[in-house]
């Protein structure tokens, strides 16, 4: 046997605990990770309208159902472009205004040739006796700014109705509570 | 930065966590950067009238088998006009009452699917349109159209 005292090592550096700081990261990381959403994108960011009395969207879509989102704002500012009327909120020009679908960028020149190839991808497998013709079992959400001048919606449900679809939504958000 | 996690003594191989640490904090970093709370979105169905093709609810169709609420823009006072039976009216619960007594009229004529349709000029900001919607919802009427024809005329300055 050693005949030598244990002497304890003098510790000459500090070196900080890292594994709390480590472990509250990585719990951090799992929450930020699982709130992301990493989906493809089919809502652009607006101000929907308010309304109290929305129906809540489903968690899941219901099996079979497609469903296109149509994203309608105004166009926002930079690289070079600046609205005089979107000071006050309102602007009226078409021009000002996009459709997006699934990040894609429309005007309303091309927009009706868009829905009409989708609604075509969807037809219903029997001619409506109604319409006399084969409908688009597609349904479209049409979501678009506040702002937005009712005309241009009008112009995209009319889009929608030669196209053959017959389902449509409007999107609303609900108010805050309280 | 700190180099072993644990004595020299008790695990002779110093895990360098260093480069970990950096990574863990870019990715937090991206991750809190991207992160955004959503607001609770929602829907009103809507649906297009198969038969009518696009003229949806034209603005000729008879006043006697609808509800129906115009809306214009006043470029003067910046603000919507709505009209129901040449009655202008700018309050909320005024329009849902009349609305209401409305659709009591039909269905004591047994036509409970008599539509509200919302007859609004060009230029009225959807978010006044979709007010008319929610108060139409409130009294649970389901049967919604938008008219699609011609946008009405502006009605004169008193």
């Amino acid at each position: 046997m050693s005949s030598k005292k244990y002497r304890p090592k003098i510790q000459e550096t500090i070196q900080p605990n890292l594994i709390p700081m480590v472990d509250i990261m990585f719990l951090m990381l799992l929450f930020f990770m699982l709130g992301a959403d990493m989906s493809q994108r089919e809502t652009e960011n607006l101000i929907l309208p308010q309304a109290d009395k929305v129906q809540e969207n489903p968690k899941e879509k219901a099996a079979g159902e497609i469903v296109t989102v149509v994203n309608l704002f105004h166009k926002p500012t930079g690289d070079g472009f600046v609205c005089p009327a979107q000071k006050t909120g309102l602007c009226r020009d078409v021009e000002h205004h996009v459709i997006v679908i699934r990040g894609q960028e429309y005007s309303f020149d091309t927009f009706p040739a868009q829905i009409k190839a989708e609604a075509d991808e969807s037809l219903e497998p029997d001619k409506d006796p109604e319409a006399g013709k084969q409908l688009s079992a597609r349904k479209v959400t049409i979501r678009a700014d506040r702002t937005a001048p009712f005309g241009l919606v009008q112009k995209i449900i009319e889009a929608c109705g030669v196209a053959g679809i017959y389902k449509i939504e409007v999107g609303a958000a609900r108010p805050p509570e309280g | 930065m700190a180099g072993a996690t644990m004595g020299e003594d008790e695990n002779p191989v110093g895990i360098n966590v260093t480069p970990l640490v950096d990574i863990i904090f870019c990715l937090c970093v991206f991750f809190m950067i991207s992160f955004k709370f959503k607001q609770i979105e929602g829907k009103f169905d809507t649906w297009l009238p198969k038969g009518k093709g696009t003229s949806g609810a034209g603005s000729d169709a008879s006043i006697i088998e609808e509800i129906r609420v115009a809306m214009f823009w006043d470029e003067g006072a910046q603000r919507t006009v709505r009209k129901f039976r040449d009655r202008q009216v700018d309050d909320d619960d005024t329009l849902q009452t009349l609305i209401r007594e409305a659709h009591a009229d039909f269905v004591r004529l047994n036509k409970p699917d008599a539509p509200v349709t919302i007859d609004a000029a060009f230029d009225v900001p959807w978010d006044d349109v979709i007010r008319v919607v929610n108060l139409c919802k409130r009294e649970q009427i389901d049967k919604i159209e938008f008219a699609l024809g011609a946008p009405p005329a502006q009605p004169a300055a008193p």
